[in-house]
């Protein structure tokens, strides 16, 4: 980012929390229902030092690499049986894009019937709502493989599962990047989501204590918190790998 | 004594809703050691001819026979190397040269002993752990051939490894296959459009017709070597090769 990026960027933002400190002390809207960011800073700087929100914080990043990690997991595997077997692709393909098209939350009921108010209920709600953006495009990114790839290595005595591990997958890795930043994103929203309606632990458990309590500025600040989670997580992990992705395969 | 021959090849390429016959029955026969340049008009399938041979694709008629066996498959002993290298850009050079030995199971130390041996050959122990983004084409194609000579062949088949090449690249590697075939003894099909290329590489030259294609004429070329693009005593057998490819040319257009 050049430095002229950078300062807009900075100003855009301390911009905008003088326009809410502005509105918060125009007494428009009374105090508890629109705080001014000093005061979510404070709740933000309370919840830190009782340490409610590291450990908010780290239970749902522990929910979410668990669930991530299923989903990664399975996607792949059901992305490669897609894309090597057509018979797989026809039938079970064709559910997963159904499936795809439901909303994580949609499945916290069925959670909540399966497994209770329980870790493994938001785990699954995580992985599921996850698992077929890593699917689909564990899938595409195969199909779109150069063929010659495929058969220089078949040439050179690549069979089977070597094939698949040897030469597939890292052909694939470009487009399953994608699918891991994409199944990220979902499972980062299902997390949240899961946590908020089983309400134990948890950063969507913090906000959903927020609401009870009538503490809009707790409510701001654990959204803050989760904001600043995705865009670090989508700016430094993914954008690292990607970029290193795609400069060596050749695609930038 | 005879390596590879092929009998009656016969491809058809599936065009909208009618078949094209591309091969036409092919026969060649292919001496051990020989270095043969396959040249022919574009399309008429020289490039087809290859991969039906490496067992990439199957003929719809005719047979490829390897030792006096028929083949129908991929096998170690009849290695491509493609127009575009089809490096893996996920490996090092180093890894993508021990690509093969892997595959079949050979452990790492004398993997790195074998490819120590080509990556010098091919002058590229400088670049062993680098990645093929870092490599110029030429240098890319240096290695499509370390990784295919690793394999230990008998037969390499090239589909106009040089045709993407600047020309003093593909002057330098024109030298450079000469001395290779010299030093491996390898048995070598080598596809390309390029006439000069042809009569400088081969032992003789096979030009192929026009859709339906057949093997048309087959040009022994006895110069010693290594030889040069801008030889002199070249300029006939071009003249020659050009005389056969013409009409050819001038039939697919």
């Amino acid at each position: 980012m050049n430095k002229i990026t950078l300062a807009k960027k900075i100003a855009f933002y301390i911009i905008l929390v003088i326009l809410w400190q502005t509105i918060s002390m125009s007494d428009i809207w009374p105090n508890n229902i629109f705080p001014s960011p000093y005061e979510v800073g404070e709740d933000l700087a309370y919840m830190a030092s009782d340490g409610s929100l590291f450990f908010g914080i780290g239970t749902t990043i522990l929910r979410l690499i668990v669930g991530l990690a299923i989903a990664i997991a399975g996607g792949i595997v059901l992305g490669v049986l897609m894309a090597r077997i057509e018979t797989i692709n026809q039938t079970i393909g064709s559910l997963v894009l159904g499936l795809q098209s439901i909303p994580s939350i949609a499945w916290v009921p069925l959670a909540i019937l399966w497994f209770g108010l329980t870790d493994t209920g938001i785990i699954f709600v995580t992985a599921i709502g996850a698992m077929f953006a890593v699917t689909i495009n564990t899938y595409t990114g195969i199909k779109n493989i150069d063929p010659h790839y495929v058969e220089a290595a078949r040439n050179m005595g690549a069979k089977g599962t070597q094939l698949i591990t040897s030469v597939l997958l890292p052909a694939a890795f470009p487009y399953m990047i994608s699918g891991f930043k994409q199944g990220w994103a979902f499972a980062w929203r299902g997390v949240i989501g899961a946590e908020l309606l089983f309400s134990f632990l948890g950063l969507g458990f913090l906000l959903n204590v927020g609401r009870q309590l009538n503490d809009v500025s707790q409510v701001i600040a654990i959204m803050l918190v989760i904001m600043l989670i995705g865009m670090a997580v989508d700016g430094f992990i993914f954008k690292k790998i990607e970029n290193k992705v795609m400069s060596r395969w050749g695609l930038r | 004594m005879t390596k590879l021959e092929t009998k009656g090849i016969v491809k058809f390429f599936k065009h909208d809703s009618h078949n094209l016959m591309a091969l036409g029955g092919v026969d060649l026969e292919v001496e051990d050691g020989d270095f043969v340049c396959l040249v022919g008009p574009s399309g008429c399938g020289k490039s087809t001819f290859l991969r039906i041979i490496a067992g990439l694709e199957k003929p719809d008629e005719g047979e490829v026979i390897f030792d006096g066996k028929p083949v129908t498959t991929t096998g170690p002993e009849r290695i491509m190397v493609f127009q575009e290298g089809a490096l893996f850009p996920w490996l090092k050079v180093q890894d993508n040269v021990e690509f093969g030995l892997k595959m079949a199971g050979i452990p790492k130390e004398k993997r790195s002993q074998i490819s120590k041996r080509y990556l010098d050959m091919m002058q590229l122990t400088k670049f062993a752990d680098s990645f093929t983004f870092q490599l110029s084409t030429g240098m890319k194609q240096r290695v499509a051939i370390a990784r295919a000579l690793v394999m230990d062949p008998d037969v390499l088949l090239m589909d106009e490894p040089f045709a993407a090449l600047d020309a003093q690249t593909r002057d330098l590697l024109l030298v450079e296959m000469q001395l290779i075939w010299e030093k491996t003894k390898k048995t070598i099909l080598f596809v390309t459009h390029n006439v000069a290329e042809a009569a400088v590489l081969g032992t003789k030259v096979a030009v192929f017709s026009n859709r339906p294609s057949k093997i048309k004429k087959q040009i022994p070329v006895n110069f010693k070597r290594p030889r040069l693009a801008e030889d002199e005593n070249l300029t006939g057998l071009q003249q020659e090769i050009l005389a056969e490819l013409r009409p050819e040319v001038k039939k697919s257009q």
